[in-house]
């Protein structure tokens, strides 16, 4: 049926189409030019970036090195959680961070039902959207991202882009080398479904937290908090 | 497609229904105010929205012109990527397509994502007859599955219901013994609760696509609940329902509609997910499903764009054109008998059914042109609503009398002299008759507008006379 279905809807396409070449056609789409993105609230891509997870219903914390960032880690675990443990996933990144110093028990792997926090290494930030980019893989199980309660993530300012063209353009994926899922995290699961009141944790994460780690102008959280309109030192950094 | 009962539907009594709610048109009355603001607050904050919405319509334009191109390259490029891809030439097809990979793989339960393509061939209907256990995992769309309606917008399924309606629906769907669920994060706990056991034990997920990237062969989801992502990445088969004109070229194209789709379906400046699947999980990946299938409905879908209607095509289902509508906000989405209501779908489900079927709706419509004016894909709505309603007045569709009425209109309208003639002796008679009360209780021929509310008589002239009697007053070099 498929096979037959399939003979029939691209010869009614190619009968409407215009049959051209696809040197031409690919020339006409270039000609098209690019889209505009949405204005950046800082010229710091990292105070944008920032403030964009602030806006999400996101929370964050910066960490100047690994173990600074471990700290931060063991901190949001204990504030909400009371406790030192999470999952996370197998990445190296994770894997060569200095746990003990923080007090933080990770499990490395992937999250099973019940499990409270798990950490992801995101290769990627966007400045434009807020968003962390997490890449399905070995070391990345979606169920990570996708089952815990508090879900947070660790990723480098050196690697926060400032827009979603920046990513595309950097990510080539020739055949053979396409991760099966891309997701752009931008907050925990939320649904307006009821009455449109906002709440969050419909199904995935009640709680994001997302963890910059590396070179951070000095005043770059509290300017992100002023213009996501949020009192400074809204998150708590002590325990 | 969806009107029920075709025999028996009707736009107009299905509305009057619904306006004999006084809670739900209070509902929606609020729904109404408040969506367009968070749109507008949204767009504005953008700044080139124009231009982006501008840069969009053409890439789109471009990939329709050039579909017989995009369509096998996406193809290739998917099937590459370790999908089956599968065409579907109506629902029936798509359904019977999914059905037997759902067989094949000795399934019994199903989590389904958000998908109103699935919802134009009644998917789930037709799983559940042939036994499966089907869930609908986007939060509106389980409500309404539990109390056995269609949705009613096609973002918010179940902004309808309110929240003592919804608490109803679960403590008879869950028995969880006592609880009160008084509260909407209690009703959202509870749903997650119920939905995580489904998810970890459905052997099949399915759920739609925002888009479908040509040069690498990915689909594009968008939500927030991430439901559709645990579809896609907790059972062990994954199948995408999508049709054949949510193509799009390039990834960078993809980044484009996310802009546009939040901004005018929510207000959000981003979704809390935005997800590229490109098959099935790699040979080292910790999690993923074993296999995928993408199915490419057609339904009409390449009639319409070999018609003077493939503007339509161009729709990216943000539901903008519905909150913006003052005949949707009054009469909601059920009035319409379609998955697709509002203005969207007046234009739609005639084109994806017959006219026949919904010939009030090209008719549903006051022509205030507000759903062009915000609609992210500038699709001209009023224009093809117009245009349905000249195809069924040529089709005899129109009742007699209408088009008796409308060729005697034709007729008066082609002979000026008569036709000032005529309305300027009427309106005088009006003006003469209702100088008392200012209005009429009563006219012949109107009642249809008497039968609701007074007729205003007319204070002066008609529009011609006084438009002669201001240029008279300012002389044109002033």
């Amino acid at each position: 049926m498929s096979d037959d279905s399939r003979r029939r809807i691209l010869a009614r396409i190619r009968g409407i189409g215009g049959g051209r070449d696809a040197a031409s056609i690919e020339r006409e789409l270039a000609a098209l030019g690019a889209a505009p993105g949405a204005p950046a609230p800082d010229e710091d891509p990292v105070t944008s970036f920032m403030c964009n997870v602030l806006r999400n219903h996101g929370s964050v914390d910066i960490a100047a090195d690994r173990r600074a960032a471990v700290e931060a880690v063991g901190r949001y675990l204990y504030r909400e959680l009371r406790s030192h443990r999470l999952v996370a996933g197998n990445d190296p990144h994770l894997a060569a961070m200095p746990w003990r110093d923080g007090g933080v028990l990770p499990r490395f792997g992937t999250l099973e039902n019940g499990e409270q926090a798990a950490l992801s290494y995101a290769p990627w930030g966007i400045a434009e959207t807020g968003a962390t980019v997490l890449v399905t893989g070995r070391y990345s199980p979606s169920s990570n991202h996708l089952l815990p309660v508090h879900h947070l993530v660790l990723v480098e300012s050196a690697n926060i882009l400032p827009d979603l063209e920046a990513f595309w353009q950097r990510s080539e994926l020739p055949r053979g080398k396409r991760p099966r899922g891309i997701s752009f995290v931008a907050g925990p699961s939320s649904t307006g479904d009821i009455e449109a009141k906002l709440v969050y944790g419909a199904h995935g994460p009640q709680a994001w937290h997302v963890i910059v780690m590396g070179e951070v102008a000095p005043d770059a959280l509290q300017r992100a908090n002023e213009l996501a309109g949020r009192a400074a030192q809204s998150i708590p950094q002590d325990a | 497609m969806n009107a029920q009962d075709p025999e028996h539907y009707s736009f107009i009594d299905a509305a009057q229904r619904a306006l004999g709610d006084p809670a739900a048109v209070a509902q929606r009355d609020m729904l109404a105010r408040v969506t367009p603001q968070l749109r507008e607050r949204a767009v504005a904050g953008f700044g080139e929205f124009e231009a982006l919405r501008q840069h969009l319509r053409r890439v789109r334009q471009h990939t329709l012109d050039n579909l017989d191109y995009y369509l096998p390259r996406f193809e290739l490029e998917a099937t590459h990527n370790g999908n089956r891809v599968h065409y579907a030439e109506t629902a029936r097809d798509l359904n019977g397509i999914v059905l037997d990979i759902c067989r094949e793989h000795g399934a019994r339960r199903v989590a389904k994502g958000k998908s109103m393509v699935t919802e134009e061939t009644e998917l789930t209907a037709s799983l559940e007859r042939e036994g499966l256990h089907v869930v609908e995992t986007d939060l509106g769309e389980y409500i309404v599955q539990l109390a056995g309606e269609k949705p009613a917008h096609i973002v918010g399924p179940a902004r309808h219901k309110s929240i003592a309606q919804i608490r109803e629906l679960f403590l008879a769907a869950h028995k969880l013994g006592e609880r009160k669920l008084e509260r909407a994060e209690d009703l959202v706990a509870e749903a997650r609760q119920v939905m995580r056991e489904h998810f970890l034990g459905a052997e099949v997920g399915i759920i739609g696509a925002n888009a479908l990237i040509a040069e690498n062969g990915y689909s594009m989801l968008v939500t927030n609940e991430g439901n559709g992502d645990l579809c896609a990445s907790l059972p062990k088969v994954l199948i995408v329902c999508t049709t054949l004109d949510r193509l799009l070229p390039r990834a960078t194209d993809a980044a484009a509609l996310q802009r546009l789709l939040v901004r005018s379906a929510t207000g959000q400046d981003q979704t809390c997910y935005t997800s590229f699947y490109s098959g099935p999980r790699r040979a080292a990946d910790a999690d993923g499903p074993l296999e995928t299938h993408i199915v490419l409905l057609d339904n009409h879908r390449s009639d319409i764009l070999d018609s003077d209607y493939r503007d339509m095509l161009q729709c990216i289902r943000c539901g903008a054109c519905l909150n913006h509508c003052p005949i949707f906000a009054a009469a909601g989405g059920h009035a319409y008998g379609s998955v697709y209501p509002g203005p969207m779908g007046s234009v739609l489900a005639p084109l994806l059914d017959s006219l026949e079927t919904y010939a009030e709706l090209p008719n549903a419509c006051t022509s205030c042109g507000r759903c062009e004016e915000v609609c992210p894909a500038a699709i001209p709505l009023p224009d093809l609503l117009r245009d349905l309603r000249h195809d069924q007045q040529r089709a005899g569709i129109t009742p007699q009398r209408w088009r008796r009425g409308m060729r005697l209109h034709a007729w008066l309208a082609g002979q000026p002299r008569l036709y000032h003639w005529l309305t300027a002796r009427g309106i005088g008679l009006l003006n003469w008759l209702g100088r008392r009360r200012g209005a009429f209780r009563r006219l012949p021929f109107a009642g249809g507008w008497t039968g609701e509310r007074d007729f205003p008589a007319p204070q002066r002239g008609t529009f011609m006379q006084q438009y002669r009697a201001l240029q008279r007053e300012v002389p044109d070099d002033e």
